[in-house]
């Protein structure tokens, strides 16, 4: 499942763009991908990233993904929910299992990000 | 005698994966696939947890339909097995499976198999599906005198030479793959397919590693009361690579009203895990060298045979070994950092005494096998897992991303021996 009005990576993190924040997570795709959640890695907060810096790691029983920032800016919230219950990224990939937010230093590195029609197509092609 | 008789080696192929024989199965039921040993092998249709509770609670039905099957007949057959095989094939009769080992000059082992004696001179030895090209080429090899025997005698010459088929191959009129139906429920799901009363009784009678022969709604079929689960209810059914799907179908339709339901191989791994069974290339073999007797399998090596391949440096093993398979079990609850291959197995002082082979997360706990200081870790010896570092963060935050024996380090995560295999 693809959703509208979000930006996508193509390692299949997601990025909601309100003014200068962005929130982010990882796709339905790669939640599929990695199967039962069982932990992850949150930055921390005011950590300064740059484009494609690691900012989150999500591990299921089987597999541990390295979650990447789409966007230049400093981590101004992180999803704390969770650390206690992981699972919200296989239930709600796009909602409840948003992983953090980031002030935006320079925007510029969301111009190539796909759109959700694109990221439809990209995924066709996988 | 062969000048350029060598020890054996072999040279790993690369090859296009192929769908198992119940491929076009799965892709109805899941997008989770992936090449497992050359196969397409489906990973999990709903979850791996859901499947692993449904075998322990009910039933599951696996494709194992990848897993090498040789045919091995004639008068040759079980004495050309007892030479290659470290345990005591005279010891079964018809109607037998054992587990064994085939080991190369060097005493290193090749696979772990099970053999099952079908008749008193047709034998079916089932290997794991990454090493089933490898043990082809080494039997043929010693079959035709290409590979040393007996590294101490290199003329030693193989006594018994049979014909070797595979199985698998469907221009072999006796061609078998492998469904594993696995679970209490197990013979609730079978006395609904099998009509005929006698026949059902005869497989209920069965008892660990037996076998029988017979027809299943006119699917010729060999079952046996094995499996690699850890259900004390278990069975394996063998039956023609054509009649597979039939048989997988027919098995899911009238299981489902006991709770069967298909298992894929993240399940097969946890479950294999929780019961202690040791896996080719990590809990035997591997980049350990993982011998049977450090694995707990050292009932299977019969030194006291007169010979077998690989028997003097396996010999050697079983004198002098100082690292040991164990079982622990870990907190696992949501949010608990999995433990992962290679991390590292700390003492109660924090010194590492071994690594981390296998784990998986079952309900709120982990279970891992790791390969730890041999009388180290019993029942309930407290034990820590130091986590390699697995992210660019712990790596800033002077995590190692290696550990070696003897090192400190502070445990991430603590837990306790438990018993080297369980029974469900």
């Amino acid at each position: 499942m693809v959703k509208e009005g979000l930006l996508y990576t193509k390692e299949h993190e997601w990025v909601k763009v309100e003014g200068g924040t962005a929130t982010m997570g990882i796709t339905d795709y790669a939640q599929e991908q990695l199967g039962e959640v069982t932990f992850v890695e949150l930055p921390e907060i005011d950590k300064d990233v740059e484009p494609n810096d690691e900012v989150s790691v999500v591990e299921s029983s089987k597999a541990a993904s390295d979650v990447y920032s789409p966007v230049a800016g400093k981590v101004s919230e992180v999803n704390t929910a969770l650390e206690s219950n992981p699972e919200l990224i296989n239930e709600d990939c796009y909602g409840k299992g948003w992983i953090c937010k980031l002030e935006m230093t320079d925007t510029r590195a969301l111009d190539s990000l796909m759109k959700s029609k694109d990221y439809e197509e990209y995924l066709k092609e996988l | 005698m062969n000048q350029d008789k060598g020890v054996f080696i072999y040279q790993k192929e690369q090859i296009q994966p192929i769908g198992s024989s119940l491929y076009q199965e799965h892709l109805k039921l899941t997008t989770h696939i992936a090449d497992f040993a050359g196969y397409l092998m489906p990973l999990w249709y709903s979850s791996i947890s859901a499947e692993h509770r449904a075998v322990r609670e009910s039933a599951g039905l696996f494709d194992c339909t990848h897993m090498g099957v040789l045919g091995i007949a004639g008068p040759e057959a079980a004495g050309f097995l007892n030479t290659v095989c470290t345990n005591d094939v005279s010891t079964i009769s018809t109607g037998r499976a054992q587990y064994s080992y085939i080991l190369d000059a060097a005493g290193n082992v090749l696979d772990d198999i099970i053999i099952y004696r079908i008749e008193e001179e047709r034998f079916m030895v089932v290997v794991n599906a990454a090493n089933e090209e490898k043990i082809k080429a080494y039997l043929n090899g010693l079959i035709k005198n290409e590979v040393v025997l007996d590294v101490n005698h290199p003329d030693r010459k193989l006594e018994h030479k049979p014909e070797i088929r595979d199985m698998k191959d469907l221009n072999n009129e006796d061609c078998r793959v492998d469904i594993a139906l696995q679970g209490p429920a197990s013979l609730n799901v079978l006395n609904g397919i099998i009509i005929d009363k006698k026949v059902f009784e005869t497989v209920s009678n069965l008892k660990p590693f037996r076998l029988v022969q017979t027809e299943v709604q006119d699917v010729d079929c060999i079952i046996s009361r094995t499996g690699y689960t850890g259900s004390s209810i278990g069975f394996e059914l063998f039956v023609r690579p054509q009649k597979a799907a039939q048989l997988w179908n027919l098995l899911l339709e009238k299981g489902g009203r006991y709770g069967l339901v298909p298992c894929g191989l993240g399940a097969r791994d946890s479950l294999r895990i929780e019961a202690g069974l040791p896996l080719y290339g990590h809990e035997l073999a591997g980049p350990f060298v993982i011998s049977p007797f450090e694995a707990g399998y050292g009932w299977a090596v019969k030194l006291d045979k007169d010979f077998f391949v690989g028997k003097a440096p396996m010999k050697r093993k079983s004198q002098t070994y100082d690292m040991e398979v164990i079982r622990i079990e870990l907190p696992g609850a949501k949010g608990i950092r999995p433990v992962r291959q290679n991390d590292g197995v700390l003492d109660n002082k924090g010194v590492c005494i071994g690594w981390v082979l296998s784990s998986a997360t079952i309900e709120a706990k982990q279970i891992a096998l790791v390969y730890v200081q041999r009388g180290s870790v019993e029942e309930d010896t407290n034990v820590g897992i130091y986590y390699l570092a697995r992210s660019q963060r712990q790596v800033q935050e002077g995590k190692k991303k290696n550990i070696k024996k003897g090192e400190n380090a502070d445990a991430d995560i603590t837990g306790k021996g438990v018993s080297r295999f369980e029974k469900f």
